[in-house]
């Protein structure tokens, strides 16, 4: 330790660390500009300077670091004079255009001028006049503010990873941007945006049209993926102005992705829905809640009295966790029915099934920083930085900052594939194959014999996989101290994807990670909630906290905790749900913010079977093909009206809250259904969000509020102070839990061989989509801004074959399918493989779904619809 | 200024020229110069490719090409008239060399002729004043130069590259 004095008062500090940073330790505060406490020191700016008492030197406290007996003055005369000095050279070139400029009011610039007085300067220059850059359109470049601090460059080189910005030119001519005077092409995550401490980085998006101090500030938690941001909603007239981080706050340590940051705007759009509608003599015309809300409730009082399981319901994994509660609630007591399932089966419950049969629990054995600290990672069946941009940079700092060893395995290049030690290359939906052999070869000890062997040829022979990565990724596997497995998207939607997932369970059992700290597996879920709304029961497995709802003592338990009896049926998920409707066994169908049609291809009938219906009611917040056939259209609360709390990929449970004013007489999902239970005379006597979240924590006191890095406000403008909150429940699974129960599991689980192998012919590919990174769901097909990120969806081909096969670029290709055909615009990529064709799923409307076979297949061990890939060939002939 | 016409790039041709230096990040420098001599200027594809190669992000290669000025984006002339306006030969008269150029060729400094022949760079210091005023072209040093100097070289290039178009 060092013993060091900073205006007089003697810290005792670890040797490592620089000036600043014992000063923050003593409560000192030097002023900064390019100084980030997640980044390495640049020393760019001199403004932090501080005098050495003994030697009267002038030093730069970010970069110097203490040593014992040293003494330090933050403020002297003569640091005064730097400082002004230093200020007024700065200010040189400044245009000094604050009241026009959007950053004037929280311009550290400005602050710091104004601090030292340095209104004037002593030197004379020209005036930068450089015209701004306005070629991107997120991002405005004015190079006449820079001060070239570099704050922004580094952000993008060492917390991004993106490298998308630079220095260009020399001396006083240096500026900052794009290379090669191309448009801005990068992740658009707006990090440069937030660190800049000027207002050389602004967006269009908001551009001219605030002042700072006039926006109030809320903290609230990204609805869109599971990474669980935590981002500060800046309103004005209870409307939303931008969204931005602060650094250090929440999981995500200040840092939002392009569709946080800059996704808000779908939710003040005029498509929104306003008002309820009800269906006139085939239109659905406007009307008030008083007038539908007793005609709706006598009709689903019709269908309830002809037994159970009769009213079917649908939700959106994207809604808190008081609504997904509050649903299952209104359906299993009052409605008597357990016909209900969420977006989660399309994908997540894949994977969710298996890992609740293994572990008993949904929250995950590994963080992010835990991340951070394991020596092998494997991602497998994921792309993180589009899916969960968080655990993408999270990923990316444990290979640059902590050396961790990163492999990739997937059919496509990911961003994170050029950071990887290896990255190990198979045919498209290779993961199942892949996986199951990686894990019998772990589990027989190197052993593998047999039918495996075989398998294990197939895999070097038929899938392309490089036998030596193969072979270092087990090794690394066996020998490391911790290890990592990270999987998604991908791995989910495969057509077996549950055995893969019983497959990984098995070989990170086998490989002794359950018991060991550290280790995992770390899902990435799809949506904000997957891992909320399957905790609190909204599926028809599952009654809160993963109880079997098929399990006579679990339904007693709950029949206690309610106070009621529970007398619903046997109850399903979508498979039974379309069967029961088919069949004419269900009458109804409540949609909270799901579209089924819009995930089937047109031939399986999905919209035909919905047709038999005699009652649709669909709660949303734009118009879809569901909505199209509804009866009833009830308007819901955005994510940003409403209170709750979602559950992070880490197993957070962080607040959501109200930031913006209702949008006409929208209202939160819970109050829709206790208004509807109302009118039909048997109300939930739900009183507010809050109310619900009591009673969800009285029965699961484990889903308390967690976060890592919270804050408190001092005003709704004001300061922010970030605080390491000290008595936060554990987020993460329970070790010790865990490991008795997956014991037992394990011992009686042996890998699984893959049976589906779809290996594209001569000349063909195999087409599937992808989350881009620039969209979440449909949902922000709506969002301006996303849109004109990106206002398209764009087939990817590999670039090789694109030129072999004389396509360019924007030009039009047609894939033909044995059940469909379909013209998209091409880009090509370096990225995808030769075998396969991606396309981004937010913009597959019903012709692109056209390609994937019509009839409705269900995986048998998990009802997911498994349609994900097909087989195409590609023709360049659009005429025909 | 005519729009000027572009080198055609192939990744193979960058390819070998950053084999020469074993792909080594820190030859970049060396590399963009191999590539300029090649081309007689830096071609963006360039730039993208050999960041390809060396493993650097494009937005560095384009700091590092835009720091040193020794570097050019844009296609030169084939004759490059690297007048020097140094100490030396400004006293003894460099200015009425260049501005017998620009008005010879109709061109100001840093630009190319239409036809792509010349290109007019005043520099600094070639560090030969006892020749002054004096030039440079295609590395040979033309000493002692004056204004009808100037021109007789110039028609000089002129006739030196009809000669290289003819067919031998």
């Amino acid at each position: 330790m060092a013993k060091v004095t900073i205006n007089g008062i003697e810290v005792e500090v670890d040797p490592s660390l620089t000036i600043l940073k014992a000063a923050e330790k003593a409560g000192i505060a030097i002023p900064t500009f390019c100084y980030h406490p997640r980044m390495d020191p640049a020393g760019s700016c001199r403004i932090c300077a501080v005098e050495l008492e003994d030697t009267k030197r002038v030093v730069m406290s970010c970069v110097t670091p203490v040593a014992d007996g040293m003494r330090v003055l933050t403020e002297s005369p003569k640091i005064h004079d730097a400082r002004k000095t230093n200020l007024e050279l700065l200010l040189l070139h400044h245009p000094l255009d604050c009241p026009v400029c959007d950053c004037g009011g929280e311009c550290p610039l400005q602050n710091m001028s104004f601090a030292y007085g340095a209104t004037e300067s002593r030197f004379e220059s020209h005036r930068n006049d450089e015209p701004e850059d306005m070629k991107s359109d997120v991002l405005i470049f004015n190079a006449n503010r820079c001060i070239l601090c570099g704050k922004c460059v580094r952000i993008c080189d060492e917390i991004q990873d993106v490298h998308a910005i630079g220095f260009i030119n020399r001396g006083f001519d240096t500026i900052i941007g794009p290379p090669l005077g191309k448009k801005l092409d990068c992740e658009f995550c707006g990090d440069c945006l937030e660190v800049c401490p000027t207002g050389a980085i602004t967006d269009h998006f908001v551009r001219y049209k605030y002042r700072p101090w006039q926006l109030e500030k809320q903290q609230t938690t990204c609805a869109y993926c599971a990474s669980g941001c935590q981002m500060l909603v800046e309103t004005e007239n209870e409307s939303i102005v931008r969204v931005t981080s602060q650094e250090g706050l929440g999981p995500n340590e200040g840092s939002i992705c392009v569709v946080g940051r800059f996704g808000f705007n779908h939710v003040q759009t005029p498509q929104r829905f306003e008002t309820p509608y009800m269906r006139v003599e085939q239109r659905l015309v406007p009307t008030s809640w008083d007038e539908l809300l007793p005609e709706l409730g006598s009709r689903l009082n019709e269908i309830r009295r002809k037994g159970t399981d009769r009213i079917a319901g649908l939700i959106s994994t994207r809604v808190p966790l008081e609504d997904a509660y509050a649903f299952q609630s209104f359906f299993r007591r009052t409605l008597r029915s357990n016909m209900i399932d969420s977006g989660a089966r399309y994908g997540f419950m894949n994977a969710a099934l298996p890992v609740v049969q293994a572990t008993g629990t949904l929250r995950p054995l590994v963080d992010h920083e835990d991340l951070l600290k394991a020596k092998v990672i494997l991602v497998i069946g994921s792309d993180p930085v589009a899916e969960s941009n968080m655990t993408g940079l999270f990923l990316k700092r444990a290979v640059r900052k902590q050396r961790a060893k990163l492999y990739v395995a997937d059919s496509e290049a990911i961003t994170l594939s050029s950071r990887a030690s290896d990255h190990i290359r198979f045919l498209p939906g290779g993961e199942a194959l892949f996986v199951s052999v990686l894990a019998e070869d772990i589990r027989s000890g190197g052993n593998i014999s047999g039918e495996w062997l075989t398998r294990k040829e197939e895999l070097f022979k038929n899938w392309n996989v490089d036998p030596g990565a193969y072979q270092r990724l087990l090794t690394d596997l066996k020998t490391a101290e911790t290890g990592i497995v990270v999987t998604g998207r991908k791995m989910f939607r495969l057509e077996n994807a549950s055995e893969s997932m019983t497959n990984l369970l098995k070989m990170i059992g086998d490989l002794g990670w359950i018991g060991r700290d550290g280790s995992g597996l770390l899902l990435l879920p799809e949506t904000a909630n997957d891992l909320g709304a399957l905790m609190m029961g909204a599926t028809w497995e599952w009654l809160p906290g993963l109880l079997d709802a098929r399990d006579e003592s679990s339904r007693k338990r709950w029949e206690g905790a309610w106070g009621t009896s529970l007398s619903y049926g046997a109850g399903g998920g979508l498979e039974q749900i379309l069967q029961g409707i088919e069949q004419g066994k269900i009458n109804a169908l409540i949609s909270l913010g799901e579209n089924p049609i819009g995930h089937f291809p047109p031939g399986s009938r999905v919209r035909e079977i919905l047709g038999k219906l005699d009652l649709i009611v669909s709660l949303d917040m734009f118009q879809n093909e569901l909505v199209d056939m509804a009866h009833f259209v009830l308007p819901v609360s955005s994510a940003f009206e409403r209170s709750g709390h979602f559950v992070s990929a880490e197993g957070f449970v962080q607040k959501t809250k109200q930031t913006m004013a209702n949008w006409g007489e929208s209202l939160p999902d819970w109050e829709i259904l206790e208004r509807i239970s109302r009118a039909m005379g048997s109300p939930m006597g739900i009183e507010s969000a809050e109310s619900l979240m009591a009673e969800i924590q009285r029965f699961l006191p484990d889903l308390s509020p967690s976060t890592r890095n919270g804050v408190h406000f001092v005003g709704g403008t004001g300061d922010i102070h970030l605080h390491r909150p000290v008595n936060s429940p554990p987020h993460k699974a329970n070790r010790e839990t865990v490991s008795n129960r997956f014991g037992a599991w394990s011992e009686y689980k042996n890998p699984v061989i893959d049976s589906v192998t779809m290996i594209p012919g001569e000349g063909e590919f195999v087409f599937s989509t992808a989350k881009s990174l620039f969209h979440s769901g449909k949902m922000t097909l709506n969002d301006p801004n996303l849109k004109k990120i990106q206002s398209e969806g764009k087939l990817r081909i590999n670039r090789q074959t694109a030129r072999k096969r004389k396509i360019k670029k924007g030009e039009k290709v047609v894939l033909s399918s044995a059940y469909g055909r379909c013209s998209f615009v091409v880009e090509p990529s370096p990225m995808v493989s030769e075998f396969e064709l991606i396309f981004p799923e937010h913009f597959a409307d019903a012709q692109v779904l056209a390609l994937f076979p019509p009839s409705m297949t269900f995986s048998s061990t998990t009802g997911a619809p498994t349609h994900h890939r097909v087989r195409v060939s590609l023709s360049t002939d659009t005429v025909s | 200024m005519a729009e000027t016409k572009h080198a055609e790039v192939t990744y193979e041709d960058i390819e070998e020229i950053c084999e020469e230096f074993a792909n080594r990040e820190g030859a970049v420098v060396q590399i963009l110069q191999k590539v300029q001599e090649k081309y007689g200027y830096v071609p963006a594809d360039a730039i993208e490719f050999v960041g390809e190669i060396l493993e650097i992000p494009k937005s560095k290669m384009y700091g590092v090409l835009t720091f040193y000025s020794q570097f050019y984006q844009e296609p030169r002339g084939k004759f490059v008239l690297r007048i020097c306006v140094g100490t030396a030969c400004h006293v003894r008269g460099a200015g009425l060399l260049v501005d017998k150029v620009k008005e010879e060729l109709h061109i100001e400094p840093g630009e190319n002729t239409e036809d792509m022949l010349f290109t007019l760079e005043p520099v600094a210091c070639l560090g030969s004043c006892a020749l002054a005023p004096m030039a440079m072209v295609q590395g040979t040093a033309y000493a002692k130069l004056s204004a009808d100097k100037m021109v007789s070289l110039i028609r000089q290039f002129e006739e030196e590259a009809v000669k290289q178009e003819e067919p031998v």
